[in-house]
């Protein structure tokens, strides 16, 4: 059956964001980019609206939202920035991660923390590159005969790794092939965080490579030796389908800049929207962009429905085919708005580069084929 | 005869020179470039290692210009290719511009004279203004004017985008001279740097790649220049002027701005081949010391992608050489010369990206060039002619002149 309908909550979310988006993520965005880090004027109002570090009441917080909820409201804050937005989302996923995965003690431990201090933030050591899912990681969290857990391996792309507390590190135990997560201090030994490197975007998430040859307690093991696997596939499912909301919304931001300004434009005696060759053009980002929307809509759907069964796979899917969209649409948007697109005056250029940037964080490549433009 | 689709052998060699040099030589000063928004200062010395001569006249010391049997414009794009493979800023002080080649389309004897030998033979930069802020594809829309005050023309307008325009010897200014005439109005004229009057407003815009070419914003206020700066001046009395009636071109500002732009269009797309074939290789190393951590069907699948992308860019280059092939043998190429502008930048652009998202989440880091060369690379489908004004070109030549008017 379908049922399309979004909740009154989550319209009011998304007008919600998309004030904050331009209001505040927009103007900060070339500023922070350049310093490399998140304003607090923008990490304060973020954490105001309890939806990038939520925490339940039970502990102090605003309540925790559905992935319906999250990935609309992500969707539209990376409307006006979506490395400032992916920084919050990064650095936030923790509180989301041990609100529902957590023992009892683990989450008095972080999330009274969370609720009420800005500052505070988790990271999340998930991505190794090579194109693997969640499942296949080479990082492995095995039990140590001795007590504890050993954690070994790379993760790349981790937000804000060395002021984060905690570092939550996602590795498979190769004793049962389950997937576990492990709590970790940034400072332990054994913990190596790389530099944080400059890129093409995103630098107000500040990432770097983290290298883990550590052993924790049992207790740092995110819901204990028996934590269930169908809720950690669902939470990390949650936080990758959170990087493709802000692609969408970075998609849906350029579309509507180069449409605005196709209206504008006057060549050849007429707005340049008149013409076919541009109107098609912003036509087929729509065309993309509603089609990845509902890709991503189902698969939110189907974490609020608990639904495991596959959701690994259909989350790659969806993350790599809402990457392709970006990068097209973004490309596209540059394109119409001509040399213009090319001056940072405009800022589709920081759209480009930043859905490029992303789609290469979470990306397979056995999910998308080259081909070439014509 | 058989048709042929290959490079001399000495060509081929000439040019793997200029791509050794270009990456042992100019691809280090690449992110420093990027950086400054500007060329290294030394790039004299840069230039001065290459051990064959690349398109610069003003270098007569060891090594004369190789010739070759290709035909000029077959060897320019295999040479700007080569160029361009260590990196695009390279171009910005290897290249003279266009602004001479259109002294040489619409000049009169005395003027290809004046202005469009010395470049060629002594070096020098000649660019080239004819975008304005309000105006680029849509040629017609020329807002900068010039008006005849006695013995001189007085300038008045706003240029962007002028690439050299803040240092070339001379910036050719389109300007219309009577509204009233429309775009037969326009003209273009020589403006020497230093004339006053004649402002550079901005150095160097803040874009999104080619960041060390210096595109100028430029200001003419009130810029006092002689009648006889005007290409194609005859003098008041039009053909009875005496002693410039050999030169049969007669051609309006517009259609001899657009004639300058059409033959350096596959030169755009040589520059996209230049980096777009360094992304690869630089990506092919990298993969290839991490092939342990690819699944083999992953693997199997990059290596796939590796090669089909080598293929694309051969095929690219065909249509390119094909191209110019037609200019070197006194052939019109206007079709297929936007054929080639519009066929390899949108590729290139993809190219990239997907060496970019092969490598991983490290693969946009500022540690490797490949970021700068996805900033770099969307320009090629923009500057002198989006691929939107190609496809209209294209269109014309296929379906007459009511194609693609909407």
């Amino acid at each position: 059956m379908y049922a399309l309908d979004t909740t009154e909550e989550t319209a009011a979310v998304v007008g919600l964001c998309r004030a904050l988006a331009l209001d505040v993520l927009d103007p900060a965005a070339t500023s922070s980019e350049r310093s490399g880090s998140v304003p607090s004027v923008v990490r304060n109002a973020l954490f105001e609206t309890g939806l990038t570090t939520p925490v339940d009441t039970e502990f102090g917080g605003g309540g925790t939202p559905t992935s319906a909820t999250q990935t609309a409201a992500i969707d539209a804050l990376a409307y006006g920035d979506p490395g400032l937005t992916m920084a919050a989302v990064w650095s936030g996923a923790a509180a989301s991660f041990i609100g529902g995965l957590g023992t009892e003690v683990q989450r008095q431990a972080y999330l009274p923390r969370f609720a009420t201090d800005a500052a505070a933030h988790g990271a999340i050591a998930l991505y190794e590159g090579h194109g693997r899912s969640p499942s296949e990681s080479v990082t492995t969290i095995t039990k140590n005969p001795a007590g504890g857990w050993n954690i070994a391996g790379t993760k790349l792309a981790v937000a804000g790794a060395a002021s984060a507390d905690p570092l939550l590190v996602i590795g498979v135990d190769p004793s049962d092939g389950n997937l576990r997560i492990a709590l970790v201090s940034p400072s332990a030994t054994g913990v190596t965080i790389g530099p944080v490197y400059r890129q093409l975007a995103l630098d107000a998430a500040q990432l770097s490579s983290v290298t883990f040859h550590c052993t924790v307690a049992d207790e740092a093991l995110l819901g204990g030796a028996n934590a269930d696997q169908a809720a950690i596939h669902l939470a990390i499912s949650n936080v990758r389908i959170l990087l493709a909301s802000a692609m969408l919304g970075t998609s849906e931001r350029a579309m509507d800049y180069a449409a605005k300004y196709s209206t504008e434009r006057i060549a050849f005696g007429k707005p340049i929207a008149a013409f076919q060759g541009v109107s098609f053009m912003l036509a087929d980002i729509a065309i993309r962009v509603a089609a990845a929307r509902l890709d991503v809509a189902d698969i939110a759907s189907r974490l609020d429905a608990r639904e495991f069964h596959n959701i690994e796979a259909v989350t790659t899917a969806a993350v790599n085919y809402v990457g392709a969209v970006a990068t097209q649409s973004t490309r596209d948007a540059i394109q119409v708005l001509g040399g213009h697109g090319f001056i940072n005056d405009h800022p589709v250029e920081r759209f480009y580069r930043s859905a490029a940037a992303m789609s290469a964080i979470d990306f397979d490549p056995l999910c998308t084929a080259f081909e070439t433009a014509l | 005869m058989t048709r042929m689709f290959t490079i001399s052998n000495e060509l081929e060699k000439h040019g793997q020179s200029i791509k050794d040099w270009s990456e042992a030589e100019v691809r280090p000063y690449a992110r420093q470039a990027d950086i400054d928004h500007n060329p290294p200062a030394n790039w004299r010395e840069v230039i001065e290692k290459c051990p064959v001569a690349i398109s610069r006249h003003d270098r007569r010391d060891r090594v004369p210009a190789a010739r070759f049997t290709d035909g000029h414009w077959i060897k320019e794009l295999l040479i700007t290719e080569s160029i361009c493979y260590g990196d695009i800023w390279v171009n910005d002080v290897v290249g003279q511009g266009i602004g001479h080649l259109t002294v040489k389309l619409m000049g009169t004897t005395e003027q290809i004279e004046r202005w469009y030998k010395p470049i060629v033979e002594e070096g020098g930069v000649a660019a080239f203004g004819l975008t304005e802020p309000h105006f680029g594809s849509d040629t017609s829309m020329v807002g900068t004017t010039a008006t005849r005050d006695g013995d001189q023309w007085i300038l008045n307008g706003t240029k962007m985008y002028c690439s050299g325009g803040s240092h070339a010897n001379y910036t050719i200014i389109f300007a219309n001279v009577d509204k009233s005439l429309g775009a037969s109005g326009i003209k273009a004229f020589v403006v020497p740097l230093g004339t006053p009057g004649f402002i550079v407003a901005k150095e160097n815009e803040e874009k999104l790649g080619i960041r060390a070419w210096r595109t100028s914003e430029l200001l003419l206020s009130d810029c006092a220049i002689p009648l006889d700066y005007q290409l194609g001046w005859r003098g008041d009395r039009g053909d009875d002027a005496v002693g410039e009636k050999d030169q049969p071109s007669m051609r309006s500002g517009r259609s001899g701005a657009l004639g300058a732009l059409a033959q350096n269009k596959p030169n755009i797309s040589a520059m996209g081949l230049g980096i777009t074939q360094a992304s690869i290789d630089v990506a092919t190393g990298i993969l290839k010391g991490q092939q342990a951590g690819f699944t083999p069907q992953r693997w199997s699948g990059i290596e796939n992608e590796l090669e089909r992308m080598n293929i694309a860019l051969e095929r690219i280059r065909r249509v390119n050489y094909g191209a110019q092939w037609l200019l070197d043998h006194q052939m019109l190429n206007k079709s297929e010369a936007s054929v080639s502008k519009a066929f390899g930048p949108p590729t290139f652009e993809r190219i990239i990206r997907r060496c970019m998202q092969l490598l991983g989440p490290e693969g946009t880091s500022t540690e490797l060039l490949l970021e700068k060369w996805y900033r770099d690379v969307k320009i090629l489908d923009i500057f002198e002619g989006s691929a939107q004004v190609q496809r209209i070109i294209i269109g014309r030549t296929l379906m007459g002149a009511n194609a693609g008017r909407g």
